[in-house]
């Protein structure tokens, strides 16, 4: 690891990560996950890296950090047509539970955060402009009030989207289970009584951090509190 | 009628009344061999000057004869009456007619102690029988002097009530389910307002069922009557050792009778001091009493917990108890693809908080979704009942039955653990492809990482993951959404420019409009003062024309957006399209009007002739557009 880290600062990123898939394509894994993820040190964020290293972490059988891989590689890019084939993929071998999606979302999933964003951003200045223009118009106009409507309409629409989806299952909150052996509980401890267990690659929505522990909603519409270091989130 | 008819009539009457009577005769003999006497007391407790009633019942007889005097030392005991009861039974043998007599004496004790009331004989007929003994205690409370043992009775929490922890065994295993009952038992003569805090468990290193609402019964306990609680739980062992249990403590609230303080009247007409009239006020329902809280508390009880033996199957979660499973699914046949529920039912007893949803054989193929479960418990605690689980599963390729459901339980009773097995459910799952899957980026074929394409085939299906990216991205990528984005809320600057653009066009283009409609209407009320003074007929002809000049100059101004004093006839003819006697007209008009202004005096006609001015107003109505 030190070794790759000296020599991750002379060389550059596209060289590391050249490295990486050589290491991955003879079947050394491990090394293949050090070089993607000194890529990704080097601030190289794009969602081919993660992509690549959730393939290793898949090889080198764990699913949970290949399944967290693939999540930030779709976190980058949601149309990642690799990424989400392959996520599939590891949650069948992972038997990874997996949030449900709220009504809004399931609605809303096809377009992305991205592209709501800038439907609200031309909707509002639409709307505005459409206001300025109905203001200083000496005669009534319907059609430009009804204009406004649809535009205002729109607006609300979009913004509601981006609301959903930031705060429904694949929002901000995101965080995938990486350990094994972990268990949802009824309150911070590690004696207290069990709520779920969570395969890895589990999804969570983090609610909040206490110390050491998450308290997350998971899967089946249940909440516990799980150890920090059990999951990570998405975004990083 | 004849005489033979008569005696035969006669004869056969006599016959009936002879059946009718041997046969009252036979019931009356069965009643007096069945006949029984008791005795008893309705109190076997009193205190000094409170009397108790004692009743002989004498069953199977109306005619038996009570003792007339009960001499006991220390006892005053009178016969009060009796009172007669008559049971008719219908049954297998015919009716049959039972008499009871009861006959009350009034036992006043005369001091305190403990008597013993003797068998006494009752003669039914030829026959005696005799009475059980009875016992009376008599407490040495109504007098002043020993009020202090009254009061003790009653306000010493362990007379008043008790506490009782009751485990259904002493020894178990970790996680299993031990039930518990806690007794809580209160004097009848001090009932019990409320429980206080209620009734909790304490202790540590196990965990308890949630108590529901306490059954009531009463109970006499050496003597004494109580009204007792009884709570139902169950109790968990969280780990292996020995865990004392409890003490239970509660803090209820009873009401402690006030000294029976009826005194004696000085002059009392109607004999209200007869000890009798106490009897009514014996019933603590009517006794006076005072709310006070007490603290019972049981003995802890001790579980000695043994720890689970050592290689648990691979399906067992935690359950200890007995169990049984039944799977079922639903649809049996479908589409690869398609949702199948699978429904698992363990029923048994046990710790059905760690049951959890059964365990497939061989999940190769399908996608299991997070199963829902439900509990329907058919006991107080919760200990027993049946839990329902349901999977979702849906095939990947084609399948011809459903995998066995795998459950384990550790038995505390066989001490060993038990894995209950279904059987395969079939199915019919059609279409799909065979899973082939693919190598590439496998180390098996470490060679053939394809160049970057398009990933167009559905990897869902295959079991292979799909193959590297072997170019690195020039361009970063941020976890951040758009909107949160500096950038993005920099982009926004551009049409809030072009806004602001836009509002101070217009705001000036307001602006100049209302400068210029002032000017306008500057020219318009001008131009109608003007005409209205032409239409006076008093006016000069140099004044006359000077207006009308003016006016045309006004009208061509307002047209044609010029300066009124640049105009002359042949721009305002020009102006409004004037036809050549117009035009003709204008220029006379202008022509008259710089002569008159220009000439220095008042040639001609001091006022101009109304046919001039008719002339010069038509011209000027003539002038539009």
């Amino acid at each position: 690891m030190l070794i790759l880290s000296a020599a991750a600062g002379a060389q550059s990123p596209s060289e590391i990560f050249a490295k990486a898939n050589q290491e991955f394509a003879v079947g050394h894994f491990r090394e293949a996950v050090d070089g993607y993820e000194a890529v990704i040190r080097a601030g190289n964020i794009n969602s081919a890296v993660f992509y690549d290293l959730g393939n290793a972490w898949f090889r080198s059988g764990d699913f949970g950090r290949a399944i967290l891989s693939y999540e930030r590689a779709l976190a980058l890019e949601p149309k990642h047509p690799e990424a989400g084939a392959n996520l599939r993929v590891v949650r069948d071998e992972a038997r990874a539970l997996e949030l449900p999606k709220t009504g809004p979302e399931r609605y809303l999933g096809s377009g992305t955060t991205s592209q709501y964003a800038v439907a609200a951003a031309i909707t509002f200045w639409l709307s505005l402009f459409m206001a300025a223009i109905l203001i200083f118009s000496r005669r009534s106009r319907f059609g430009g009030t009804v204009f406004l409507a649809l535009v205002l309409t729109a607006f609300a629409g979009a913004a509601f989207a981006i609301y959903a989806q930031e705060t429904g299952s694949k929002g901000i909150g995101l965080a995938i289970v990486t350990e094994k052996n972990t268990q949802a509980r009824v309150a911070t401890a590690d004696n207290s009584k069990s709520v779920l267990e969570l395969p890895p690659g589990s999804e969570i929505k983090i609610l909040s951090r206490r110390g050491d522990w998450i308290y997350a909603a998971l899967p089946n519409d249940l909440r516990g509190w799980i150890p920090a270091k059990s999951a990570e989130a998405v975004r990083m | 009628m004849s005489r033979s008819r008569l005696k035969k009539i006669a004869g056969s009457r006599a016959a009936l009344i002879l059946a009718l009577v041997s046969t009252l005769c036979a019931s009356a003999t069965g009643i007096a061999a069945e006949a029984t006497a008791t005795a008893v007391l309705d109190n076997s407790e009193t205190v000094l000057g409170q009397p108790v009633q004692l009743q002989i019942k004498v069953t199977g007889s109306a005619s038996a004869t009570p003792p007339q005097e009960i001499a006991v030392d220390g006892l005053e005991i009178h016969y009060a009456g009796d009172q007669r009861e008559t049971h008719i039974e219908f049954g297998s043998r015919g009716m049959t007619n039972t008499t009871s007599v009861i006959h009350t004496y009034t036992v006043m004790p005369l001091r305190a102690g403990t008597f013993k009331i003797p068998s006494q004989a009752v003669r039914v007929g030829n026959t005696s029988m005799r009475t059980p003994e009875l016992t009376l205690n008599v407490a040495d409370a109504a007098g002043r002097s020993s009020r202090g043992a009254r009061r003790n009775e009653t306000t010493d929490p362990a007379q008043i009530g008790f506490v009782e922890l009751i485990l259904a065994k002493t020894t178990a295993y970790v996680g299993e389910m031990i039930p518990t009952e806690i007794r809580l038992g209160f004097y009848t003569r001090t009932p019990v307002e409320s429980l206080g805090n209620g009734v909790e468990l304490t202790g540590q290193g196990f965990t308890t069922q949630k108590m529901r609402e306490p059954r009531q019964t009463i109970e006499t306990i050496r003597g004494r009557s109580y009204q007792v609680f009884t709570f139902k739980t169950a109790i968990a062992p969280a780990r292996s050792g020995k865990i004392d249990i409890g003490p239970v403590e509660v803090n209820p609230v009873v009401r402690i009778p006030q000294t029976n303080a009826r005194r004696a009247l000085p002059r009392d007409p109607f004999n209200l001091n007869d000890p009798f009239f106490d009897n009514f006020f014996n019933d603590p329902a009517f006794a006076p009493s005072a709310p006070r809280e007490i603290k019972i508390k049981s003995e802890a009880a001790a579980l000695e917990v043994k720890p689970l033996p050592p290689n648990a199957p691979p399906s067992f979660a935690g359950a200890v108890g007995s169990f049984t499973m039944v799977a079922d699914a639903k649809p049996t046949s479908a589409q690869v693809g398609d949702p199948l529920t699978i429904t698992a039912k363990i029923s048994g007893r046990g710790n059905f908080d760690r049951v959890t949803a059964p365990s497939f054989e061989d999940e190769k193929g399908w996608h299991k979704y997070p199963p829902s479960s439900q509990f329907k418990q058919d006991d107080d605690v919760g200990i027993s009942g049946l839990k329902t689980f349901e999977t979702v599963l849906s095939a990947n390729e084609r399948k011809e039955n459903v995998p066995a459901l795998l459950f384990s339980y550790f038995d505390p009773v066989k001490e060993q653990y038990v894995t209950l097995r279904s059987d395969r459910i079939a199915v019919h799952i059609e279409g799909g492809n065979v899973p082939a899957p693919s190598t590439a980026g496998s180390p098996a074929n470490p060679s053939s990482v394809p160049a970057q394409t398009p990933a167009t085939t559905p990897a869902s299906k295959t079991q292979d993951i799909l193959y590297q990216l072997t170019e690195l991205p020039k361009v970063n990528e941020s976890f951040h959404p758009l909107f949160a984005r500096r950038l993005f809320w920099l982009v926004q600057l551009i049409p809030l420019l072009g806004l602001l653009g836009f509002i101070v066009w217009k705001l000036r283009e307001i602006r100049l409009g209302d400068r210029e409609a002032q000017r306008i209407a500057l020219l318009e009320n001008e131009a109608a003062e003007l005409q209205k003074k032409l239409r006076h007929t008093d006016a000069l002809p140099r004044d006359y024309f000077s207006a009308a000049s003016r006016v045309v100059q006004l009208k061509t101004a307002l047209a044609k957006n010029v300066n009124p004093n640049s105009v002359d006839a042949e721009s305002a003819a020009t102006a409004f399209n004037a036809d050549e006697p117009t035009r003709k007209r204008l220029r006379e008009l202008f022509a008259v009007n710089d002569e008159l202004r220009y000439s220095g005096g008042q040639n001609g006609a001091s006022t101009v002739s109304a046919d001039r001015r008719r002339e010069v107003l038509d011209l000027l109505e003539r002038l539009r557009i």
